[in-house]
């Protein structure tokens, strides 16, 4: 669905808020707000100046929206056993406002694990009622790495999203991969359909981001040098001397889907809550069973993470489970870098090395 | 079965028709699915067994299809859902899931020996595949059961053993690591790897299933390909921490595999190559 030229609109700059406040009549718009201390995070606006739209990547990525921290998702009669399905039940339909390409292609990554082998009904309800709006970078974030992932800094997807942003001089070009995301343009006072002197300009302000990156990582081959390198001396040194098992890695990045099941029994002892909430590899007890715990080094768990990101997701996926939005680095107390810890294991193996 | 093919994460509600102390830790509970389809299910696979305000594990069938609608798990205690699995009796309800994982590759084995490898609660989930094999004896070659046992009391199914080994159909031979009783099922002292010299197969087309600590398939699995089976013919089953049975949860991943889509059953050449196993 992506458009053909001439099927984009031109939305004046100014005219973007007065869309905005258009679509907070019959959606719950999330969008990025700068909070104290020049954090930006994704919250409910209820006025379209409170949007902070040049904005480096949150802390929480927009997942959460979709796939929230805490979730019940079965809610069970203890005296009758009987059980009922609980699903999210949004009063007012979510739009993801101005999201970045990376987070975009990290929902879309999610979808692949929460619908492909079998159906998750919470995430696909949420999924499926949110709108998403894409806003396209025009400069860099200082730790992303999305060009070398494929993921940015302009969005790369064909599908999955509703409405894609690009700030051109004094202008939005709006484009839609979607029917719905059609529609909501239409919405839009003052729209007039893009030419090609429009499409030139946004290519334009693509190649000037491109070329805003300081941080790359090649991964070139980069999935079969970590399948035959898992014991590298990198993760036993790094987890050793920085590794803080605090798990923010996993809390930040936007395509960890790991979670773990608890039974909330309430106090009238006659309900339960089947809750799900994030779990983290990081965690000591991720992998424990009865008589042994199968990740409990650091060491271990920190493989887990680098090698799953960028290694075992194509085998499992088809593609990386890195989007190089460099949250995992931002947030970790110790900086511990994802892509330093590849290029340390590629530079080890030199293509003179390699067998 | 899809026992619940719409959403996966909902349970259904088996009544409990027999439960069974099998020794001092472990106990089976034959359940039954009264309000649905029949029940079908492969040797290998396992459900989620629940229990409403305590939580969910994942548990291997240890029979094959009874009838229609019921089945059997044999469970030993080891956390809080066993523990609260072992306090249900006849008529009590228990919340099911399943069936999850790819179980034992049977129809590989056709026309092959089958070597059977248990140790432990490892015996359970390859009883259905004994029972299968039986039924369908014409279409094996020779058949091996080869289990281990820490003492006389930790021995599972000791009446079936009796008469697996009285029928001739398959060689049984038991290990213990305590000094055994003369005439327990001509059981020898010492760990399971101390049966593997009494096969008398060519390993070359055998095939082989091996259940119990991984510690000992580690040990099963290298001797055996030191004698000259392939790691591509050795099937181990993994444990792993689940949560959903769904490839969801994400606690179960080993490297590339998820041991709850995957798995449990992997071929051993297969899974090896993965960090974070004692394979």
């Amino acid at each position: 669905m992506k458009d053909a030229q001439g099927e984009g609109y031109l939305l004046a700059r100014d005219d973007l808020f007065d869309w905005t406040d258009t679509l907070l009549r019959d959606f719950a718009v999330q969008g990025p707000v700068l909070k104290k201390k020049g954090q930006t995070v994704f919250e409910r606006i209820d006025d379209p100046s409170s949007l902070q739209l040049d904005y480096c990547s949150t802390m929480l990525a927009p997942r959460n929206f979709i796939y929230p921290q805490r979730q019940e998702f079965l809610h069970i009669q203890r005296s009758s056993g009987q059980t009922r399905v609980v699903t999210p039940a949004p009063a007012a339909r979510n739009i993801l406002f101005a999201i970045h390409p990376c987070d975009m292609h990290a929902i879309t990554v999610l979808d692949r694990i929460f619908s492909r082998d079998s159906w998750d009904f919470s995430y696909n309800k949420a999924r499926h009622e949110t709108i998403t709006v894409v806003l396209n970078c025009a400069k860099a974030c200082d730790q992303g790495f999305c060009s070398s992932m494929g993921t940015g800094p302009f969005l790369k997807i064909k599908d999955g999203y509703d409405v894609e942003i690009t700030p051109v001089d004094r202008a939005y070009v709006m484009e839609f991969g979607s029917r719905r995301g059609r529609d909501l343009i239409r919405k839009a006072a003052n729209l007039r359909r893009i030419t090609g002197a429009d499409l030139s300009q946004k290519k334009r302000v693509e190649k000037k981001a491109e070329a805003s990156f300081t941080k790359f990582l090649d991964t070139k081959g980069l999935p079969e040098l970590l399948a035959r390198t898992l014991n590298h001396s990198v993760y036993k040194v790094t987890a050793d001397t920085r590794c803080l098992n605090c798990t923010n890695c996993t809390m930040v990045c936007p395509t960890c889907y790991c979670y773990n099941t608890e039974d909330l029994t309430r106090f009238d002892l006659k309900q339960v809550e089947r809750k799900r909430h994030w779990d983290s590899c990081q965690e000591l007890n991720f992998a424990r069973v009865h008589g042994g715990n199968f990740r409990s080094s650091r060491e271990a768990r920190l493989r887990q993470f680098v090698t799953h990101k960028l290694c075992t997701w194509v085998e499992q996926y088809g593609c990386v489970g890195c989007i190089g939005c460099g949250r995992c680095m931002t947030w970790c107390p110790t900086g511990i870098d994802l892509t330093e810890m590849a290029k340390e294991i590629q530079r080890d193996w030199s293509p003179a090395e390699k067998r | 079965m899809k026992i619940n093919p719409g959403n996966p994460l909902l349970p259904l509600r088996a009544v409990v028709l027999h439960k069974t102390r099998e020794t001092e830790n472990t106990f089976s509970l034959k359940l039954s699915l009264p309000d649905t389809r029949p029940v079908t299910f492969q040797p290998g696979q396992f459900n989620m067994l629940g229990i409403p305000g305590i939580g969910e594990a994942a548990l291997s069938f240890s029979s094959l299809p009874i009838g229609k609608r019921s089945f059997v798990h044999t469970i030993r205690l080891a956390g809080n859902v066993t523990e609260a699995l072992s306090r249900v009796s006849k008529g009590d309800r228990v919340h099911v899931r399943g069936p999850f994982g790819n179980g034992w590759p049977v129809q590989q084995a056709k026309g092959k020996n089958v070597v059977i490898v248990a140790g432990g609660i490892g015996m359970a989930p390859l009883r259905p595949v004994v029972y299968y094999l039986l039924q369908n004896r014409k279409s094996f070659g020779k058949l091996l059961l080869l289990y281990g046992v820490r003492s006389e009391e930790d021995i599972l199914y000791r009446d079936e053993l009796e008469d697996w080994l009285k029928s001739g159909e398959i060689k049984v031979l038991l290990s213990m690591d305590e000094k055994p009783r003369k005439g327990i099922l001509g059981a020898r002292q010492g760990v399971v790897t101390t049966l593997l010299d009494a096969i008398d197969v060519p390993l070359a087309d055998t095939v082989t299933f091996t259940c119990g600590p991984e510690i000992m398939m580690r040990f099963v699995a290298r001797q055996l390909i030191i004698r000259g089976q392939g790691g591509n013919r050795i099937f181990v089953s993994l444990e792993r921490r689940m949560k959903c049975g769904t490839a969801h949860c994400g606690h179960c991943q080993i490297g590339a595999k998820y041991v709850c889509k995957d798995g449990p059953v992997f071929a051993y050449a297969d899974i090896k190559r993965f960090a974070d196993t004692l394979l």
